[in-house]
């Protein structure tokens, strides 16, 4: 490679460096950290399941968008001026959309009563409803007369006109039970609970910002709870995501130091110089570069999910860089030691890019753009080690480490225990055999409630505060579907009354129905035939007689229908909650009895329970099943590459060190009690990268004078791995701790098996048989420094 | 939610009007009657209810009973008899027949409102100074009658539903204007105001909601 080469790989990584800086920097490309978004990015083709996930993401992207936040006092003025003061303070974060106390002007009431005026002979209360079925009209008359004169009458002229009866007042009161709680002070156990709901910027949630606003929140908190007779909780997807990231943050950056330093130092104690250092940042820096902008350029959002599983598996370029730099100065000019790594190093290459490429066969978005980063990732770090590198001064391993003796003593001993070819085809027989037992005795756990870390004094407080003000955590829900919205009001409604037995026993705390807010049209046209027949007709008149305007009975012909329409959605936003697409959705809270929902709900098609839990982890179900279909795919790739490098014997033995290395890593962390998941097969995929470099890297120098420095290689490889993953597994975190333990098993099977399989009983590279007192005696280079102009001609060729 | 709030508005409204119509302490507002802690206040009052655009308004006759921190008792005698109860629990109607019938259910909000009866009986304007402008002219000299001018804030719950309160009195609130948005308005008159020792008689007292104890 010459030095042109060079500045023109170094042009192409500053301009790729600047496009991602104008993609990124500029807002062009959007990093994507919300978990949410990541959901219903594909279709499954089942349209259930597309319409459940949808739904899910519907009511998740809503709840995420609120914080509640629970005042108590032991007595009503301490605990709403302490609210109030709150809700001035919450309301001055940055993020912070809309603070709503109990005392909140009903600035909307207005707005309210004179859009759905009009149609109050249409929206009659299920109690009025139910009154005027039974025939007892005089109840609602007697009602009527008696609010007229009332001193907490909601009459005025305007009113009095449209809706002589007072019907409306009595259907928003029906509607505001339905809402639940209302929002209002709770008096308990001689404290007073005062709520304080805070609706946050959507373009908080996944930005960096919601933990700087949690923070802010917290502290908020934290100057009232100061106060002794105050007390503050709080509840809200913000606030359990925020606590999750921060705990994982935290353990990430722990071991991230661990292991930088151990690497930085574990480099610089082997080479004792910078630029074997430099020269694996170097390389990791441009696959980082790559991958970023191989995935800027084809999509317009990145998850970070997959920035960084994408940045994980590329860690795998770093073993790119340790290959170059561990191979002995003293066999060649810069041009011929890359010569000798050359084939393993393209080798590996193309075995790493077909399985990652393999996860692009997935619908996932997120599978796609792990793949696409982590291709272009690895061929930038593979550019880089060709062009750049041999640029960069290298110096010889220092033969007086313990490492290079460890070295040889390794490589003696798995000299000795490596089987004949046969022995090595029974062993993947058996890793084959093991694969196959493991389908049936190792199953998935994709349960998302597994994956975090659970912080209780959150859970403490969200259940605190749902049982004293019946808000926040509720999960579940109900889609509905249907052809047009009128099919689905009615279906709502038909619902409303199956689950009324259920409301009344408390299986269920509450619900609330589009149809609830807005009757289908049957309905609607029912209750105007009734409001007719049961009020107008026999006490119309009389009640004329009483006020100062003339009574007239609707008219079918002329009164509007309230319908589920743009000018509803203006007046009452809250009906976007309550639809998603073509379906609509119902909000159920505190379901204490989900067997006896689930039995109330048999026989209605249209109507689907839904766990939002159960339909994320099903979904991440489905990206394992992917995951694992892409691995067997990578894994027959490397299979098909082995053999038509080594041929059909010996390619088969190479297969079986990663295929082993995924199976240990698989069954030893199954053993250990690690739930296999999505992110635990990613981990896999990892294991399976790094381990088929470990044998082709060692199959390629196997008969090469460089067989040892290739061995150092791999330990070193295998050192900087572990602490860069490995590590993981001391986290606090499930997950993060999960990958760490799948990983570490899998890497140390990797580099016990990848000496064995790649068939070192084909040769005594360092002739330990005879001389391994003498070279351990002696400089392992000087020993090992035989001419390798023949090794690099013979070895470059692949 | 909405709805509770408004029903909160018009119970605010409603309790302002009788918490005006209770005696002060005399500390808080010089001229008012102190009422004792376990004393309740009884009347007769007058509703006027104007509607805009109307020549003809609604005018009732009845009585009232306060108790402070538990709630209002308002009976209307003509034109048709009926009782409104509003306390912690929420307002409840109750017709001639005795059929009662709730609105504003099972919420303990409701209570603030006799909370802030309790503070202008206490001569604790705080409560009402938290929601409302408060304008008090004192007697003159040669008159015992003084007058407060209740305005929402802005911002309150209260104020898309009331413009004001005016309200004025000597030893006990007379007269009481609650102006509304759109041109109507209330006028209360008050009368032969007594106070008078708890506890209730028997019928007025099983009028009362009972505090939920939760």
């Amino acid at each position: 490679m010459t030095g042109r080469h060079a500045t023109i790989w170094i042009l192409c990584l500053v301009m790729a460096a600047a496009w991602c800086a104008w993609q990124i920097g500029g807002g062009h490309t959007r990093i994507d950290a919300d978990f949410i978004s990541l959901i219903g990015q594909e279709n499954p083709g089942d349209t259930d399941e597309f319409n459940d996930i949808n739904a899910v993401r519907h009511i998740l992207a809503q709840d995420s968008r609120r914080a509640i936040f629970m005042v108590s006092a032991p007595n009503r003025d301490r605990a709403t001026n302490a609210a109030a003061d709150l809700a001035g303070r919450l309301s001055w974060i940055n993020g912070t959309e809309k603070v709503t106390t109990p005392d909140d002007r009903a600035g909307r009431l207005p707005e309210l009563m004179a859009f759905l005026q009009p149609y109050a002979p249409v929206l009659l209360s299920p109690q009025d409803r139910k009154t005027l079925m039974a025939g007892n009209g005089e109840q609602i008359y007697q009602r009527t007369v008696q609010n007229l004169y009332s001193p907490a009458s909601t009459v005025n002229a305007r009113s009095l006109q449209q809706d002589p009866f007072s019907l409306l007042p009595q259907y928003l009161g029906a509607l505001a039970g339905y809402m639940g709680e209302g929002g209002g002070v709770v008096s308990q156990n001689g404290r007073y609970y005062v709520p304080v709901v805070t609706s946050l910027d959507p373009r908080l949630a996944g930005s960096d910002r919601d933990a700087q606003w949690v923070s802010d929140a917290n502290e908020v908190v934290a100057t009232l709870n100061r106060n002794t007779d105050i007390n503050v909780t709080r509840t809200g997807q913000v606030f359990f995501a925020a606590a999750e990231a921060s705990h994982a943050k935290a353990d990430v950056q722990r071991i991230a130091l661990l292991a930088t330093t151990g690497i930085v130092f574990m480099v610089g104690l082997v080479f004792f110089s910078w630029g074997p250092l430099l020269a694996a940042l170097i390389t990791l820096a441009s696959g980082i570069l790559a991958g970023i902008t191989a995935i800027t350029i084809i999509f317009g959002t990145v998850h970070a999910i997959a920035m960084v599983f994408g940045s994980s598996l590329i860690g795998i370029a770093v073993d790119y860089a340790l290959h170059y730099v561990s191979i002995d100065p003293a066999r060649g000019s810069a041009q011929q030691r890359l010569r000798l790594i050359l084939p393993g190093l393209t080798l590996g290459l193309l075995t790493s890019v077909v399985g990652f490429a393999a996860l692009s066969i997935s619908p996932t978005i997120l599978l796609t753009q792990i793949a696409i980063y982590s291709v272009a990732g690895l061929i930038g770090a593979y550019l880089t080690v060709i062009f750049l590198l041999p640029f960069l001064p290298v110096q010889p391993v220092r033969n007086y480490l313990p490492i290079r003796r460890s070295v040889a003593i390794l490589q003696y001993a798995q000299y000795r225990i490596t089987p004949p070819t046969w022995g090595r085809l029974s062993l993947v027989v058996v890793i084959l055999a093991g694969f196959g037992a493991s389908t049936f005795f190792i199953k998935g756990d994709d349960n998302i409630r597994n994956l975090g870390r659970g912080n209780t004094a959150l859970i403490a407080q969200t259940n605190t505060i749902r049982q004293i003000l019946g808000m926040g955590a509720s999960p579940m829900f109900l889609r509905i579907d249907g052809p047009t919205a009128e099919d689905r009001l009615q279906t709502e409604e038909a619902l409303r009354k199956r689950l009324t037995p259920l409301l009344a026993n408390g299986a269920l705390d509450g619900m609330v129905t589009l149809a609830d807010i807005i009757p289908s049209q049957k309905r609607q046209t029912e209750n105007i035939d009734l409001v007719k027949t049961g009020l107008y007709a026999p006490y119309g008149q009389k009640l004329a007689a009483l006020v100062p305007i003339n009574v007239t009975p609707p008219s079918p012909a002329t009164t509007p229908l309230l319908l589920p329409d743009d000018a509803s959605l203006h007046v009452l936003p809250e009906l976007a909650n309550l639809q998603s697409g073509k379906s609509d959705l119902v909000r159920l809270r505190g379901v204490q009895d989900v067997a006896a929902l689930k039995t109330a709900l048999n026989g209605m098609d249209n109507t689907q329970l839904i766990d939002p839990a159960s339909a994320i982890s099903h979904l991440f179900g489905q990206y394992r099943q992917w995951a694992y279909l892409a691995l067997g795919v990578a894994m027959f790739a490397a299979l098909l590459l082995a053999i038509f490098r080594y041929g059909l014997r010996d390619g088969i033995c190479v297969f079986g060190a990663p295929a082993g290395a995924v199976l240990c890593a698989l069954v030893g962390s199954f053993a250990l009690g690690v739930p296999h998941n999505f992110f635990t097969t990613m981990a896999l995929f990892l294991v399976f990268a790094i381990g088929a470099d470990y044998v082709l890297f060692l199959a390629e120098s196997r008969h090469s004078s460089h067989d040892q420095d290739t061995s150092l290689a791999v330990l070193l490889s295998l050192i900087s791995s572990v602490l860069a993953f490995g590590l993981l597994a001391t986290s606090s975190v499930p997950l993060v701790s999960e990958i760490g333990i799948v990983i570490a098993i899998g890497l140390i099977a990797a580099w016990v098996l990848a000496p064995v399989m790649a068939g070192r009983r084909s040769a005594n590279p360092v002739g330990m048989e005879n001389s391994l007192p003498q070279s351990t005696k002696q400089s392992p280079h000087t020993a090992n420094s035989a001419p390798i102009s023949k090794d690099g001609e013979n070895n470059g060729q692949i | 939610m909405t709805l509770a709030r408004f029903v909160r508005s018009l119970l605010l409204a409603g309790s302002v009007i009788c918490a005006l119509g209770a005696p002060e302490t005399a500390l808080a507002r010089p001229g008012i009657v102190a009422l004792e802690k376990n004393q309740y206040l009884h009347g007769d009052f007058t509703l006027n209810r104007h509607l805009n655009g109307f020549s003809d308004g609604l005018k009732s006759q009845g009585e009232f009973v306060l108790v402070p921190a538990t709630g209002l008792i308002w009976q209307t005698k003509t034109p048709f008899p009926g009782t409104t109860v509003l306390g912690p629990g929420g307002i409840v109607n109750i017709d001639a027949n005795g059929e009662r019938s709730q609105l504003g259910t099972g919420a303990a909000q409701f209570g603030i409102f006799v909370d802030l009866i309790s503070s202008v009986l206490a001569g604790n304007w705080s409560a009402l100074e938290n929601r409302f402008h408060v304008e008090f002219s004192p007697p003159g000299d040669n008159t015992d009658i003084w007058q407060v001018k209740l305005t929402p804030f802005g911002e309150s719950a209260i104020g898309g539903q009331i413009t004001d309160i005016v309200a004025i009195g000597d030893d006990f609130v007379q007269q009481v204007r609650l102006n509304k948005p759109g041109g109507d308005f209330d006028d209360i008159t008050l009368s032969a105001q007594q106070t008078a020792n708890l506890p209730l008689p028997k019928d007025k007292a099983d009028l009362l909601p009972k505090a939920d104890p939760k």
